[in-house]
């Protein structure tokens, strides 16, 4: 439902009221702040998912009057049941920063003129059609967001794949989630993690691979930490490449190579067979063996490709593979002592142990990302540790709804909403849904991400519409892309809610409402869907992303397919997105309940959440009379991969010396452009910085906060060292993290690839140091 | 809603606060604290381990140097975590047992000439999840951002009788750790700290109507 402000206040006089404020103390306030003027004192709280990262932790929200003024964990809701962390107990102040675009602007000459939405709306309307008659609809593109909610996500796809016929449609999570993507559908034939955050209580070994949590899903780590001090006897091991807090707070903190994590995989999948702590009931009943491509490059040349050919094979062929990864030899290569990998099987392998593995960033921006998901997976599958409570190989996301939006709504160049546009019973079932001549539906995939931007740059792209992202600041071998979206007879449409380096290149920036300013659904890592009602006004004439892509449909003449009315779009959108999904494998709750409940888990069946999928006595979508059914694939077996090691694209050599490794913090999300404006964060984290390895600075003659020039292939950025800070790499690594603007560490780092998952690397690139 | 004329009912002068600021309290609206969590009860164990655990000395102790205007600048509106308001090293990365050796039991600190404060939730090892300090004053941009009043004090419904719990009990259910000994703030430190059964008086305040029968 559309608020305004005098409808807002009116419905908030009629909720319930619980009060916390109204003080007689002059002089007294919270850190100083203006007072809101006229506030009853009475507050009301309502539920929402946190705007951040992907863990989906429900907050509740204290409104007064038509504002938003504080924030409480939701105690009903099993994500984090009360708990937040810092950026999520001060979510609401992200919406209220001075700056926020509150008008549309068009480009008009050098300068962006303020123009009613309106008028913008028909401008960007009108060029995509002259876009798709001069140069054709594969010349105009959509790049959204693992931040989009549900419908935003849905109604671009059905507008863009559906209407325009085009399957130029991808969105950020490319860059976050899709290696774990790819590897999911490789080893199960089916997306999204198995097991659920319960597994959290009931696991007794925790393995994070190439995962600060501390810092990255700060609530799911405290859950671990509350684990172990409740239980005694959890042992937490941090496997990583460089030394965080999670390594501080970890029983071991173990760290491997640049991209030898594929060794060290391997070497315990060796160790566990050699010491026979094969689970063979279950390997023999649910797991097949598979080689695919070795060799597969790094897509770092446009129109790159690559097509795995997956070949089954036999245990003993595996087995033989495995012994190029002995944990001696697998020490040669990682760095990791062969003590370290036996140590690390002998957990994995204990009978007596539930293991839990996390993982994000480290496994997913890897050029093989896809392999090492798989290889991970193997672990668990040669234990049959998985799928079971507190035996779960767990992939977490970093966006609130790179699950909801991108992963299971399908914005990406080859999904629909079920299934992919290369099959035809797919495209069959979103014609009909949509309402779409089956022909409109295009059965080739156009671009993954790193090639829409190269696309937008040679020219194959004339026109991109950027929603709730900051792709110049986030697309690695930045210059070239940035260059690319300013060249003449480019049209770039950015929606935002503040100004970025994004609408910087901007032709036309759309007033964006942020959160709780729409009504809307994120989903979480652990399949949770969440929904939220609209709670606060936007300010100005900002709109929700769904209904500028709604108006601009519209305009381009699709009535018919987006006929819903401002009051009830949401709950018609998800109903109409419902039916995608109408099985026992991916059921989805129905509006009603979403509006009431802190999030509901997929799939949802008879009126029951699925915590742990292919295991039977969980998940009614399994065969009846089978233990565990990993129906994703054909025959309900999972594969186990050989996967080798191979390299990082770009490695230290003599000239370029050292590893750049990126990054978050936990007070900034993601490009810091709304958690910057957070006073509390931006005040705790002002600006970025290198870590550099104590011994490195000592040689390169750098002491803490001296200016170091940071130099790769491709540019440079000239930041102040941190040593013995937060993080410390080991010798030859440097780690920068990238929500600073002013220091545009993509400049520096390489666009190579996953050839599977297509997702880019931002951990691994060579460059040189040099104190300024 | 009750009537005005009902409400105005009692006053109160509240401890140590009326040491600076002698005020008489007219109940005028009545408040409900936000957010009583359904286990507030179940979990209320805690509460007699912290009075158990506390010698009665700590308990009542005297510094009264911390007071509310300044535990409230460190915050940005009712329950939001404070800020470390004392230097902590840059790396400041981990070492939960660093914060808790000074704010599990509270005690003096030399270097700070203060009282640390005592955490109600030592259970969370993860400190700097929630707590950050401030590196700088300046802001990135300028901010829009309001905020409300803090709760009043002194809401008892009689003259002497005791005032419900005025704040949202999640993550501050243990009353003992804030509300006594020397680092507590001053206007809010009971004078009755030897006795350990704080919900045999003080209750959660779980709406503003009254009751009404239905039928």
């Amino acid at each position: 439902m559309k608020l305004d402000r005098r409808s807002f206040i009116k419905s908030a006089a009629a909720g319930s009221a619980i009060a916390a404020a109204g003080s007689i103390f002059p002089g007294i306030s919270f850190a100083d702040w203006k007072k809101q003027e006229g506030a009853s004192g009475q507050l009301i709280w309502k539920k929402a998912p946190c705007r951040f990262c992907g863990t989906g932790c429900g907050v509740l929200v204290g409104v007064s009057g038509d504002r938003a003024v504080a924030v409480k964990g939701d105690p009903n809701c099993s994500v984090n049941k009360g708990l937040c962390c810092v950026k999520g107990f001060h979510v609401v102040q992200a919406l209220y920063g001075k700056d926020r675009i509150r008008t549309a602007k068009v480009r008009k000459g050098n300068k962006m003129v303020e123009v009613p939405i309106s008028e913008a709306l028909d401008l960007i309307a009108s060029k995509i059609q002259e876009t798709i008659s001069q140069t054709g609809k594969d010349s105009v593109a959509m790049y959204g967001s693992g931040q989009w909610t549900i419908p935003d996500g849905y109604v671009a796809s059905k507008l863009f794949k559906g209407c325009l016929g085009t399957n130029n449609l991808e969105a950020n999570a490319r860059l976050c989630m899709a290696s774990a993507v790819t590897g999911f559908m490789t080893s199960f034939g089916i997306d999204e993690p198995m097991g659920c955050y319960e597994d959290i209580e009931h696991a007794d070994v925790f393995v994070t691979w190439g995962n600060n949590m501390a810092e990255m899903h700060p609530v799911l780590f405290s859950r671990m930490l509350a684990s172990r001090k409740r239980k005694g006897n959890v042992t937490i091991i941090d496997l990583a490449t460089r030394s965080t807090r999670s390594s501080q707070a970890s029983d071991k903190s173990i760290l491997f190579k640049p991209s030898t994590d594929l060794a060290v995989a391997n070497a315990i999948c060796y160790e566990i067979i050699r010491n026979d702590w094969v689970n063979w009931d279950f390997v023999n009943k649910h797991t097949t063996f598979h080689k695919g491509k070795t060799n597969i490059g790094y897509g770092t040349e446009d129109h790159f490709k690559f097509k795995d050919a997956p070949q089954g094979i036999t245990f003993e062929e595996y087995k033989k593979f495995l012994e190029d990864y002995t944990p001696e030899k697998a020490e040669r290569i990682s760095g990791v002592s062969a003590m370290d990998i036996k140590y690390l099987a002998s957990l994995y392998g204990d009978p007596t142990k539930k293991v839990t593995s996390f993982w994000c960033m480290g496994m997913n921006q890897h050029v093989r990302g896809t392999w090492i998901n798989n290889l991970v997976y193997n672990i668990h599958l040669l234990t049959g540790k998985i799928s079971t409570p507190g035996n779960s190989p767990f992939s977490l996301t970093g966006q609130p709804s790179a699950c909801g939006t991108v992963r299971e709504v399908g914005t990406l160049t080859h999904k629909l909403p079920h299934g992919v546009v290369m099959k035809e019973e797919h495209r069959k079932m979103a014609a009909e849904i949509w309402d779409v001549p089956l022909a409109n539906i295009d059965p080739k995939p156009t671009y993954h991400t790193v090639e829409m931007f190269r696309a937008l740059d040679r020219g194959d792209i004339r026109f991109m519409w950027i929603q709730v992202t900051n792709p110049m600041i986030t697309m690695p071998n930045l210059n070239r892309y940035r260059k690319g979206a300013l060249k003449d007879d480019r049209f770039i449409v950015v929606s935002d809610v503040y100004p970025t380096p994004t609408t910087d290149v901007a032709d036309v920036i759309l007033p964006a409402a942020m959160w709780i300013e729409q009504e809307g659904m994120y989903g979480n890592s652990e399949r949770r869907t969440q929904h939220f009602e609209q709670i606060v006004p936007g300010p100005g004439e900002t709109m929700s992303d769904t209904w500028q892509i709604i108006e601009v449909a519209r305009r381009l003449g699709f009535e018919k397919q987006f006929p819903w009315s401002e009051d009830e779009y949401i709950e018609k959108i998800w109903e109409e997105y419902r039916r995608f999904h109408d099985s026992p494998k991916h059921n989805m709750a129905p509006y009603s309940l979403l509006k009431k409940r802190s999030g509901v888990q997929w799939p949802f069946v008879n009126g029951k959440e699925t915590r742990w999928r292919f295991n039977a006595k969980y998940d009614p979508a399994c065969k009846p009379g089978s233990d565990f059914d990993f129906y994703g694939k054909k025959d309900g077996k999972a594969w186990i991969w050989a996967r080798p090691y191979e390299p990082a694209a770009e490695s230290p050599d003599d000239e370029y010396n050292f590893w750049l490794n990126t990054g978050r913090v936990i007070e900034h999300w993601h490009t810091g452009s709304m958690t910057r404006r957070v006073p509390v964060l931006h005040r705790a984290m002002p600006e970025s910085y290198v870590e550099i390895n104590p011994e490195d600075a000592m040689n390169l003659g750098v002491v803490n906060g001296e200016l170091v020039k940071i130099i790769s292939r491709r540019g440079s950025v000239t930041m102040k060292a941190s040593i013995n800070g937060r993080g410390v790499p080991p010798r030859g690594m440097v780690f920068v993290p990238f929500f600073d603007e002013s220091y545009k560490i993509n400049e520096v780092t390489l666009d190579a690839f996953c050839p599977i998952s297509k997702q880019p690397d931002y951990k691994k690139c060579a460059v040189r140091l040099e104190k300024v | 809603m009750m009537k005005k004329a009902e409400k105005r009912i009692g006053s109160v002068v509240v401890g140590v606060a009326a040491v600076c600021l002698s005020w008489i309290f007219i109940s005028i609206s009545v408040q409900a604290a936000p957010g009583i969590p359904p286990d507030f009860d179940s979990k209320g164990g805690k509460n007699y381990q912290r009075y158990d655990e506390t010698p009665l000395a700590a308990m009542t102790g005297t510094d009264g140097t911390r007071a509310l205007n300044t535990f409230y600048d460190r915050r940005q509106y009712p329950g939001s975590p404070p800020i470390i308001p004392h230097k902590v090293a840059t790396a400041f990365s981990g070492d939960t047992a660093k914060c808790i050796s000074c704010h599990e039991r509270g005690g003096y600190d030399a270097e700070l000439d203060a009282y640390a404060p005592v955490t109600p939730h030592p259970e969370n090892e993860n400190c700097f999840q929630c707590h950050v300090p401030v590196r700088t004053e300046k802001l990135f941009v300028a901010t829009d951002w309001v905020s409300i009043d803090p709760p009043r004090l002194g809401r008892s419904m009689l003259g002497g009788s005791p005032p419900p719990v005025p704040h949202s009990l999640q993550l501050r259910e243990d009353c003992i750790a804030c509300h006594t000994g020397p680092g507590a703030v001053a206007e809010i430190r009971v004078e009755h700290s030897s006795r350990g059964n704080c919900r045999q008086c003080h209750v959660p305040q779980l709406t503003t109507g009254v009751f009404e029968r239905k039928n």
